[in-house]
């Protein structure tokens, strides 16, 4: 209730909003895993700025991401969005404005479901085995045996259960990502944030890994964030695109292609193309 | 590469020993050609039988013991001190401030130049020794902990945090175990410092241990025990070497630098 006053009261979103395909536009099917699960925690961000020494990443940003939605943030890089990211995730004090994070009404605040993030870089403890790195996601819930049955049960969703014992650096960056990924999970997150987790990787293994992380936000149900430079990406995974400039949000798109989606599709490809004469178009910032 | 055989094996463990039992053989043979005056350079063998006389007599076990003492409780006083001061500067700015300076300045006075002070203070009793160690192996310590925690990785830290580890959490699990190898790196050094304190602080003064011993054999122009206990110190150099050796491969087993092969 309250959000959707703030929303009425914000004023007019300065960034014409799209949408493409012919799905309409109102009723989105119920692919939305948000109904279903409903566990998501939603972003309300008003006014928001931020300045490093005087230099401004982010000035005057507004922003409502439902819970349960898959939004996906793009930008030429120093444009201010894992800036974004950093401060909706609470890792950086925004200079002015406010951000609000509202969990699922249902249970005591206590049991408030966390929100994780996926770093560029795996960032797993070199020195403790893949599972005991996964249990991290875990810290301060449980039993030391209730933690590591669950750490398991995570690897085996990212297909890593045979690497359990083994050290971090005897993998590979697939599958590193998978593990901080797992890790990312086993919390079961209510808003997940991704900083460019796959830029690090291969083409294929990253493909791979897009659908590994659709297929459990579908199951899941949580809020997903993620930030990319690969226009390709967001438009594979999200369901809503936010182009950043400047600090500010220039283009907010909705992608209403049904899934799974097959990748070259023409709806995907139009939109991309869209998407990528706005970045290039704009004046460069640097 | 191949899988070692039971020869290749044995050639790898042996080779390392070949030159030590060659100059062995030589410095024997020397001798007892009278090539060497065994006033200055006893043959290996009559070093061998100062070694079974005096550890016969009980004398060499005494003083043996009497220096493993004096080493290591030097090295748990200072190291725990270095420890607990690099671990306290390196997780406290307000500690560091207060002390890194102070600390960096007594650092590049070298220690050995204090003794002439320590025997007016402490006499040549046991608190001498147990000083010029401590203050040895404090400072090889202090400095690797403190460079260790400063070396572990702000993004491992930073996904402690958002991860909800608890401060302790933070360290045991991310601070401490990444600042080990370093840890390692100044044990390794304060054990030799170990070593040469307590010698040279036996030899000019002591009443009892290896120093003085060899001290002793000196007065007496008896060159094989002088000989045995140079002997028994580079022993005793390796023996630790091993040791942290052994640790090291325990405890960051997780490094591909450290994995045995």
């Amino acid at each position: 209730m309250l959000l959707d006053a703030l929303r009425r009261e914000a004023p007019a979103d300065p960034a014409p909003e799209t949408r493409i395909a012919d799905a309409p536009p109102a009723s989105a099917p119920a692919r939305h895993p948000a109904e279903a699960a409903s566990r998501g925690i939603a972003v309300t961000a008003r006014d928001l700025r931020k300045s490093f020494d005087g230099n401004t990443v982010i000035e005057g940003l507004d922003l409502y991401l439902p819970a349960g939605g898959f939004t996906a943030v793009v930008g030429r890089s120093g444009c201010g969005k894992s800036t974004l990211l950093r401060l909706i995730l609470g890792l950086e004090v925004p200079t002015g404005g406010r951000i609000v994070l509202e969990g699922p009404e249902t249970g005591p605040r206590r049991s408030d479901p966390p929100k994780r993030i996926m770093f560029q870089e795996p960032r797993l403890l070199p020195w403790a085995r893949v599972v005991d790195n996964v249990t991290v996601g875990l810290s301060g819930h449980g039993s030391r045996a209730e933690r590591r049955e669950r750490a398991l049960a995570a690897l085996a969703e990212v297909g890593l259960s045979d690497k359990a014992g083994q050290w971090p650096a005897t993998l590979s960056g697939g599958q590193r990502q998978r593990v901080a990924l797992a890790r990312a999970l086993v919390g079961r997150p209510g808003l997940l944030a991704l900083d460019e987790p796959l830029g690090a990787l291969d083409a294929l293994t990253r493909i791979g890994m897009q659908d590994l992380i659709e297929r459990i936000w579908l199951a899941q149900g949580f809020t997903a964030l993620l930030v990319t430079h690969d226009v390709s990406e967001a438009v594979a995974l999200a369901d809503r695109i936010l182009v950043v400039e400047a600090g500010r949000i220039a283009l907010d798109v909705r992608v209403d292609v049904p899934r799974p989606r097959r990748r070259g599709d023409p709806d995907l490809a139009r939109l991309e193309g869209r998407i990528l004469d706005h970045l290039l178009g704009a004046e460069p910032n640097v | 590469m191949m899988r070692p055989t039971p020869l290749g094996r044995l050639r790898d463990t042996a080779l390392p020993w070949l030159l030590p039992v060659a100059i062995l053989l030589g410095w024997q043979a020397a001798v007892s050609a009278g090539l060497v005056s065994n006033r200055f350079m006893p043959a290996p063998l009559d070093v061998v039988r100062a070694g079974w006389d005096a550890g016969r007599t009980g004398e060499l076990w005494t003083n043996l013991w009497v220096s493993t003492l004096r080493a290591l409780s030097g090295f748990a006083v200072g190291g725990g001190i270095g420890f607990a001061l690099g671990l306290a500067n390196g997780l406290s700015r307000l500690s560091e401030r207060l002390t890194d300076t102070s600390v960096q300045m007594v650092r590049n006075v070298p220690h050995l130049s204090l003794i002439p002070l320590v025997i007016l203070w402490f006499g040549i009793g046991e608190e001498a020794k147990l000083f010029l160690v401590a203050l040895g192996v404090f400072f090889p310590i202090y400095a690797n902990t403190l460079h260790g925690i400063r070396s572990v990785d702000p993004a491992l830290v930073e996904m402690g945090r958002v991860y909800g580890m608890s401060r302790t959490e933070l360290f045991t699990k991310v601070v401490l175990p990444g600042a080990l190898p370093s840890i390692f790196v100044g044990l390794r050094y304060a054990l030799g410092i170990m070593w040469l304190t307590l010698i040279v602080a036996e030899t000019i003064s002591a009443s009892s241990g290896l120093g003085y011993m060899a001290m002793q054999a000196r007065e007496f122009m008896l060159v094989d025990v002088v000989v045995l206990a140079i002997l028994i110190y580079a022993a005793l150099g390796k023996l630790a070497d091993a040791l942290t050796r052994q640790l090291e491969r325990a405890c960051l087993a997780w490094n591909p630098a450290y994995r045995s092969a």
